[in-house]
């Protein structure tokens, strides 16, 4: 069978001098559902970069005059128990799950990819061990994991982000190890090898580059699980602690209680988890299909 | 009509209304026997059935049916008082030698429910154990409760039906904390920690089954002491820890009975709206939103500053806020008609955080001022990681940085907080406490006596000390109220723990559950023994 | 075959081995421990008395002792006492273990049911609305949180039907039909998920195989499509399809636990979040090793039936 050679970070049949535009049109024409999660990430990107002026209230601010109350033109999502916005409070929600779901993803991502990429890399004894050892790490349910991790840390967000991160190392270092195997036995390696380079620039100059592209999938791929490991720990009183608005934690305890006279309680906190993740697995599908088709199968 | 007529008549109307809705309903229809009750649990038992070794409701409301007390409050009427104490075990009672020995004179073939006989052998082994007397036949492994035997010399058993309590001094509180529900007797053969898995006591309802984490069932006990009761064949007791699922449960009918403390107004009022014919109770539940300020440590060391922080706090808005009204303002002790110990409203009035909230905000900036201490005060608030304390601190968080005072919310799980709190780790924090019973010894010793371990303030005042020593041997009610009132304000003045309400519980049941009356206090109403479903 | 089979064992003891030395230390890692809870539920804490409690229930000796008498209860087949029930742990937990398992194995149905269908049909019909229809679908099931979408079925079921499920167990010999709805729902909320991971794959497993060359020669022979497909591209296809369902039952414990939470279903999921809370280590670490092993086995399953399906790995590896 042949040997396909590695993907290279440009679309099929771009031409050389296609300006960012014309990419970008091409995209959206021949992947509409990966250019519709863009779309929506963007917009997620924007809302929390620009919360504060996106909201309408404070979002901490309560309004005891006004509680459980239905959507209406000064509150146009409701507001909450304690008579919060939740517009308000669910566009600063983004801003945490975003930072909370990048962090945790590039954190877990680079960890877990700088570990894929040695291990694949020298191989032998190292490669077993450390084989062994991510095995063990993905072998303890994500949750459950995060969970231990929140209760001995802390609630606070760098240690939510830390928390998160954890389960995704062994498959971020999967991943990018399985990628390093196939590239290395590239005879373009091979050949640089036996021009005396050293192993490390090998590592770094050659192979690296070649893994973007799985690494750019991986992260758009553990952004979504990431989104929505902090939203159930937000959920279970575990994530991100107040004041900080979390999609999560606007799930639980009163939400469902209040249910059935406010159900905008518990839709539309959803609805932007859902929209979030959808998103970006969307994007990242896209981007699989275009960076690296091979890796359609994983 | 004018409308300076028409509004006293209205309300004449709304109270005689009101009254007749909220009295205590009289027996107007037959009880009937038969069936079993759903009743809402919002975690599984804590310690099973060991109540001597808990001091949460989550093992005194469903381990209740389980026991019974010497003497018990009224079930049938809402509030708590000496007045309102009935026998349980003990037929008869008598206060001799001014209040300094109490004499039980105790009903006769009641069985245990393994069959053995009941008798003061189990009194006596039971409040020797309590009191960790010298020569106590058993060791509870916790015993939070201690303090309130410390004036017990000893307790005799003279004959199978006699148990005396031998005081020290005088100390009438003593039958109040009898009454309590945390004051079960335990049986004498069986050993303390059997407790904890199973329950063998003289209550309406035997244990039939527990399925850890799941839900409880108890039986009707053939051979209880009141003919006729129980009325119910049994008691199903189900775990709900999602407050959703909980409320959907009961208002679809899968729960006939929510659990105390836990509707909250807006829950009551969802539920109301969904089934209107569901019975809502506002009711006390002798659980108080309270700050408490580490006064060995800065900034709270200076007691300016704790005033300034009680007089920032505007008591009323919180209730609004934070409770949507299910609350009452009140000092340490619970006001009327809730409690019979609490200050009266004028009184209230005075104190810090009852006036205007503008008027309390300057003058909670002037003591800052005065204080001494460089502004604006940084400070680190912790509180448990529970939602219902969350949502208390951030309110008051809110109030404190409208003087000049920033905090800092920091969480602390369940497990890390009553060491932190004991070692006094903290600055300052907002915390909730239960009372097992309306009287001021079971409150003031605990919380506000020089070197108590639970006086998270380290508050120390010998003068108030002593007050409390005086209220407690004092045997004239009305002179008794009006130490237990000058000690709430002087307490309050002090800024020693500032009292921000006193919660109410709108407590729902289906309108099938008859004979159920709710106390304002959720300890004390859980034995379900004149309970019985009309379906 | 059989070095290949010793191989895989070996290995798989050593990896649980290394997981139990995880779950220890990472317990024992959260501050507060068994007693600071029981001292919480009575609303105070004692020093003295504490070490009294820590003595009787044998924490207060070096954690390498602790570590080692747990390796030794486990070989011995002691699962050790629950530290806040007091009972033997596999009392506490073995009620608990039917109903997991069965909404595990329903909601795997579910989901190969829906996704693998879906899968194919996504793959025949690439790029067409269908095709659109069908991914947006299982991508939707994949972005919402399970335990959101059981908070959604409740609320719908209490609006329209004034109804929820039933919220104990009931047994399938006391009444089959309330049995089967108690867990239907929770099993479609969990299996709704699940069969968007087993769709996708399918799909991209299928279209990849649809373009091998030897499917080509197929199509190019006259074979007539269905018999390609169904012979040939599927049977490959399925390779990477199993691997997923085998990881994807174990990672069933993440959106069974919520599920199980919402829906009030007595499970092991559930469970094993409050003991966590009760920092009860030995129901904790034995739970968790339980399904450590449960993982550990289907990847070893799965690794056997790549053995047996892929004959390049029986001859190598």
């Amino acid at each position: 069978m042949a040997v396909r050679p590695a993907a290279i970070a440009v679309p099929a049949g771009a031409r050389p001098h296609s300006g960012v535009w014309t990419i970008l049109a091409r995209f959206v024409r021949k992947k509409p559902l990966g250019a519709a999660g863009g779309v929506l990430m963007a917009l997620m990107v924007l809302t929390a970069i620009f919360a504060d002026v996106l909201q309408t209230h404070d979002p901490i601010a309560t309004n005891a005059a006004y509680t459980l109350g239905s959507p209406n033109l000064e509150h146009w999502l409701g507001t909450d128990h304690l008579g919060r916005d939740i517009y308000s409070r669910i566009v600063h929600g983004a801003r945490v799950s975003l930072v909370v779901g990048v962090a945790s993803t590039l954190l877990g991502s680079v960890l877990g990819g700088i570990i894929g990429l040695l291990s694949g890399y020298i191989g032998g004894k190292t490669d077993l061990i450390t084989q062994r050892i991510l095995d063990i790490l993905q072998g303890l349910p994500l949750l459950v994991l995060a969970l231990v991790m929140s209760a001995a840390l802390g609630p606070s967000v760098q240690n939510v982000v830390i928390a998160i991160s954890i389960p995704i190392i062994p498959r971020a270092a999967r991943v990018i190890r399985s990628s390093v195997l196939s590239i290395r036995e590239m005879q373009y390696v091979e050949a640089a090898r036996s021009l005396g380079v050293q192993h490390l620039r090998v590592a770094f100059r050659h192979i690296l580059p070649n893994t973007i592209g799985p690494f750019i999938v991986l992260c758009t791929a553990q952004l979504g699980s990431a989104i929505l490991v902090e939203a159930t720990l937000s959920y279970l009183g575990l994530g991100v602690p107040e004041p900080y608005p979390s999609w999560g934690r606007m799930l639980s305890v009163s939400a469902a209680e209040y249910a059935q006279k406010a159900p905008h309680l518990v839709l539309f906190p959803g609805i932007a988890i859902s929209l979030a993740v959808f998103g970006s697995n969307l994007l990242g599908d896209a981007l699989r299909d275009t960076l690296d088709p091979r890796l359609r199968g994983s | 009509m004018t409308r300076s007529r028409a509004l006293p008549l209205l309300g004449v109307l709304i109270l005689v209304f009101s009254t007749l809705t909220l009295a205590t309903p009289a027996q107007t229809q037959t009880p009937k026997s038969g069936r079993t009750l759903n009743i809402m649990l919002r975690e599984d038992l804590s310690q099973g059935f060991a109540i001597h070794e808990s001091s949460t409701i989550s093992t005194v409301f469903p381990a209740a049916p389980c026991f019974n007390n010497l003497v018990q409050f009224d079930p049938a009427k809402p509030i708590e008082s000496t007045d309102t104490i009935v026998g349980d075990l003990a037929e008869k009672w008598s206060w001799q030698d001014n209040y300094r020995n109490l004499v039980f004179f105790l009903r006769k073939n009641v069985k245990w429910h393994d069959g053995k006989p009941f008798s003061s052998k189990d009194v006596k082994f039971t409040f020797d154990m309590l009191r960790e007397g010298p020569d106590a036949p058993a060791k509870l492994r916790i015993n939070p409760r201690k303090d309130w035997y410390a004036n017990v010399e000893a307790v005799e058993a003279p004959d199978p039906n006699t148990v005396v309590f031998r005081l020290k001094r005088a100390q009438p509180s003593l039958l109040s904390m009898l009454a309590s529900g945390y004051t079960p007797i335990y049986a004498a053969h069986i050993p303390p920690a059997n407790y904890r898995t199973t329950c063998v006591g003289t209550g309406p309802f035997k244990v039939k089954e527990w399925r850890k984490g799941e839900y409880l069932d108890y039986a009707k006990n053939p051979d209880y002491f009141i003919k006729g009761r129980p009325y119910l064949d049994g008691l199903h007791y189900v775990v709900i820890v999602e407050r959703g699922t909980r409320t959907a449960a009961l208002q679809a009918g899968q729960l006939d009975v929510a659990f105390p403390g836990e509707t909250t107004k807006a829950a009551a009022e969802q539920l109301k709206k969904a089934v209107p014919k569901l019975v809502v109770t506002p009711v006390g539940t002798a659980v108080t939103d309270n700050i408490i300020m580490n006064s060995k440590k800065p900034p709270f060391d200076n007691p300016k500053v704790r005033l300034a922080v009680s007089y920032a706090i505007d008591r009323k808005g919180l209730i609004q806020a934070v409770h949507q009204g299910a609350g009452v303002p009140g000092a340490a002790m619970a006001p009327r008609p809730y409690g019979v110990w609490g200050m009266a409203d004028k009184d209230l009035l005075a104190l810090p955080g009852y006036g205007q909230p503008a008027d309390m905000k300057a003058k909670a900036k002037k003591l800052l001022a005065e204080s001494g201490v460089a502004q604006p005060i940084r400070v680190e608030m912790v509180t448990r990681a529970i939602a219902v304390y969350v949502d208390m601190a951030s309110f008051v968080i809110n109030e404190l940085k409208q003087v000049g005072i920033d905090a800092t919310l920091k969480q602390i799980e369940t497990a890390q907080w009553h060491a932190m709190a004991t070692r006094g780790d903290y600055q300052i924090g907002a915390n909730l406490t239960g009372l097992g019973v309306d009287d001021p010894d079971a409150n003031l010793y605990e919380n506000f006596a020089c070197g108590s371990p639970r006086n998270y303030s380290f508050y120390c005042d010998e003068h108030v000390t002593k007050m409390i020593d005086q209220q407690s041997q004092e045997l004239d009610p009305k002179r008794r109220l009006g130490i237990v009132v000058t000690i709430q304000k002087k307490l309050e003045e002090d800024a020693a723990r500032p009292v921000l309400d006193h919660r109410i519980d709108y407590f729902t049941f289906w309108p099938h559950v008859k004979g159920l009356v709710p106390h304002h206090n959720i300890y004390n109403f859980a034995r379900m023994q004149d309970v019985w479903s009309d379906k | 075959m059989k070095t290949y089979i010793v191989q895989r064992l070996l290995i798989a003891l050593l990896t649980l081995l290394g997981m139990s030395m995880v779950i220890f230390v990472l317990l024992r890692l959260a501050p507060g421990d068994i007693v600071d809870i029981l001292f919480a539920t009575a609303g105070y804490i004692s020093p003295s008395e504490k070490q009294a409690i820590m003595k009787e229930l044998g924490i207060d000796r070096p954690y390498v002792i602790q570590y080692l008498d747990w390796l030794h209860q486990i070989v011995t087949g002691d699962l050790g006492k629950s530290y806040r029930y007091d009972l033997p742990a596999w009392e506490v937990i073995r009620p608990l273990v039917p109903v997991t398992l069965e909404l595990a194995a329903l909601s795997m149905v579910f989901a190969v049911l829906l996704g693998l269908p879906a899968g194919v049909v996504s793959a025949v019909r690439q790029d067409t609305t269908l095709d659109y229809l069908l991914r947006v679908f299982s991508l939707a099931g994949l972005a919402m949180p399970s335990f959101w979408l059981g908070m959604v079925i409740i609320l719908g079921l209490v609006t329209w039907l004034a109804w929820i499920p039933p919220l104990t167990y009931v047994s399938p010999t006391k009444d089959l039909k309330l049995h089967a709805i108690q867990f239907l729902l929770p099993a479609l909320a969990v299996g709704y998920r699940s069969s968007a991971l087993i769709m996708r794959i399918t799909r991209s497993s299928l279209l990849e195989v649809m373009r091998e060359d030897y499917i080509r020669t197929a199509w190019a022979k006259g074979q007539t499509g269905r018999i390609v497909i169904w012979r040939h591209a599927l049977k490959n296809a399925l390779l990477p399809v199993v691997t997923v369902i085998g990881i994807e039952f174990a990672f069933l414990i993440g959106g069974l636990v919520v599920t199980e939470t919402v829906f009030n279903l007595p499970g092991v999921a559930r469970f094993l979040v409050q003991a966590i809370l009760w920092r009860d280590y030995p129901v904790v670490q034995n739970l968790v090793m339980f399904t450590a092993i449960v993982v550990i086995l289907s990847n070893l399953i799965v690794d056997m039936l790549y053995g047996v399906l892929d004959p390049r790995v029986r001859y190598g590896g």
